[in-house]
């Protein structure tokens, strides 16, 4: 059982993880908690939805399953479609909202109060669109599979686990191997010195956004072929996305995916041990915890 | 080094800047050097010497005037594009990536430069700063004082730029480093490479300069050759403060 409840955590954990890399990028370089960024997980999943269907019905072949997961190649098709729109969406809000403050000279607290606002109109919108119903990606059943000591998981989930393994590492590789990830690394530490040894802040901006908002669109067609597709699932993921990345330390990809695990596993726990209705309390103390013993969270540096 | 320049290799033409447009530092200065002129701009504290140099950086809103690099009129070019047009800043203080490390920081400046040259640019920096080739992983925040000085001015001639202003180097230095600094900076001068170097530490940056300008309330009052200056007592007037500097600068 305990072992089921770990597999189960590290699963949770993966999709938070992916979450909150694109939360940490957000935070450390536009220096700001944006609070619409479970918004960008809700949109990714739709718009994987709308963009797999749309294969699917042009060609029909594409939504026939691929041995042994759920989902045919329609999906990972739809994925890479949807990531370049919810980046673009990102880029739009930006544009229209922050982007604006920014150049006002905005203090962060508006900045924060805006991704409020951005992160309610953009739930609606979702809702009016596809209303609250749940949808899926695939209505075939999958059988879990036997990993040993009486775990099980689907294939979408071992699939999961390994394409979020290979994200983190592509997205850590891009930060200490490229110039790009050198960039964002020098205007996440000083915007104007960055300006003056070169490099232009507001492409690497853009950038930033394109990236947190694709890993979002990741972490939510995830959510939803793993779970369901909901208006709300991004919200609701919310809370538990800001624990990670503040435990990882903000600006640290590696220590948000490993913080994302550890509050995925705590949330699995919590449920097997304490009571599923404490699960959202789980990410809350967390967050509660590092704030106060170690705010520069587990591989951050000392503000 | 940097590219051909005819003409002054930097200019200002009634430079006016400031962080607000309604209370200006800077109020208008003129100023010409020369290709591998070095030009020590001086002044008393809050003269505007700081601003004057951000500004041409790019860094500090200029409100009026012009701003010419190698002929090439820049005053609209922004911050980020100067440095590829051949124009190095080095900031007094927060003037290199602590967080990144020696070989990141000087990697980070030749990202800029087309990728063939890169490698080249960035063994030409160790060789001319040995004490940071021999620890490329370490983390700039780790380095003393001195050594940061000397990457922030190696990152920023890692592009081969025409001219480089430095504002303060020697600050919070103590003498010996502080000399070896300056020793530095007449080496690269040496080089061809235009420099503009605002300084507290008068004497030492007389001691390598070709020529020194005087700000007082963000105008130029005085300048001169080096040498002459470092004699001149107007400059010991000058920084004493007080009624004295306010007869000598009218």
């Amino acid at each position: 059982m305990i072992v089921q409840t770990l597999v189960d955590g590290l699963i949770a954990g993966t999709m938070i993880g992916l979450g909150a890399i694109g939360i940490t990028l957000t935070y450390s370089i536009l220096r700001f908690a944006n609070f619409a960024h479970g918004e960008l997980i809700s949109w990714g999943a739709y718009a994987a939805l709308v963009a797999s269907t749309a294969l699917g019905t042009i060609a029909a072949p594409l939504s026939q399953p691929i041995e042994p997961f759920s989902f045919g190649w329609s999906l990972p098709l739809a994925l890479l479609i949807a990531m370049l729109a919810t980046g673009l969406l990102a880029l739009f809000v930006d544009t229209l909202l922050f982007g604006r403050l920014r150049a006002r000279g905005g203090a962060v607290i508006i900045l924060v109060m805006a991704g409020f606002g951005a992160a309610l109109t953009m739930r609606s919108l979702l809702e009016f669109l596809f209303t609250t119903k749940p949808a899926y990606f695939t209505d075939t059943l999958q059988i879990a599979m036997k990993l040993g000591l009486g775990a099980r998981a689907t294939p979408d989930q071992i699939l999961s686990l390994a394409v979020g393994a290979a994200v983190v590492m592509g997205v850590h590789v891009l930060l200490t191997r490229t110039a790009m990830g050198r960039a964002m690394r020098a205007v996440s530490e000083n915007p104007q010195l960055a300006s003056i040894a070169g490099i232009d802040v507001r492409r690497v901006i853009r950038f930033v956004w394109l990236l947190g908002a694709a890993l979002a669109c990741l972490a939510g067609v995830m959510a939803g072929l793993i779970v369901q597709i909901r208006p709300h699932m991004g919200h609701d993921l919310l809370l538990p996305l800001f624990a990670a990345a503040i435990l990882g330390g903000i600006g640290s990809v590696p220590g948000a995916m490993i913080a994302g695990l550890i509050v995925g596993l705590a949330e699995a726990l919590s449920v097997q041990f304490i009571g599923a209705e404490w699960r959202a309390a789980t990410a809350f103390a967390i967050l509660v915890a590092v704030l106060l013993l170690r705010p520069q969270g587990l591989f951050g540096r000392p503000a | 080094m940097g590219p051909a320049v005819t003409g002054p290799a930097l200019a200002t033409q009634g430079l006016v800047a400031g962080y607000e447009r309604d209370l200006p530092i800077v109020r208008g200065i003129d100023l010409a050097v020369q290709p591998g002129e070095l030009v020590v701009v001086l002044g008393p504290n809050g003269a505007g010497k700081s601003t004057f140099v951000k500004a041409i950086a790019g860094v500090v809103p200029m409100h009026e005037g012009r701003v010419f690099l190698g002929g090439a009129d820049i005053t609209s070019v922004p911050a980020h594009e100067k440095l590829g047009r051949g124009l190095a800043f080095v900031p007094q203080t927060e003037n290199i990536f602590a967080t990144l490390t020696i070989a990141e920081n000087l990697q980070l400046a030749a990202d800029i430069l087309p990728r063939p040259a890169r490698a080249e640019r960035i063994r030409a920096m160790y060789a001319m700063f040995p004490d940071l080739a021999s620890r490329p992983g370490l983390r700039a925040g780790q380095l003393s004082g001195g050594q940061r000085q000397m990457l922030a001015v190696a990152r920023a001639l890692a592009v081969g730029p025409s001219v480089l202003i430095l504002d303060e180097p020697s600050a919070g230095l103590s003498p010996r480093i502080a000399g070896e600094v300056f020793a530095t900076l007449r080496a690269i001068n040496k080089t061809g490479v235009t420099i503009i170097l605002v300084e507290q530490n008068v004497k030492a940056a007389l001691s390598i300069a070709h020529r020194g300008i005087i700000l007082v309330e963000g105008r130029i009052r005085h300048e001169g050759e080096a040498a002459k200056l470092a004699g001149d007592p107007l400059l010991g007037e000058l920084f004493l403060g007080g009624h004295k500097t306010a007869r000598v600068a009218s």
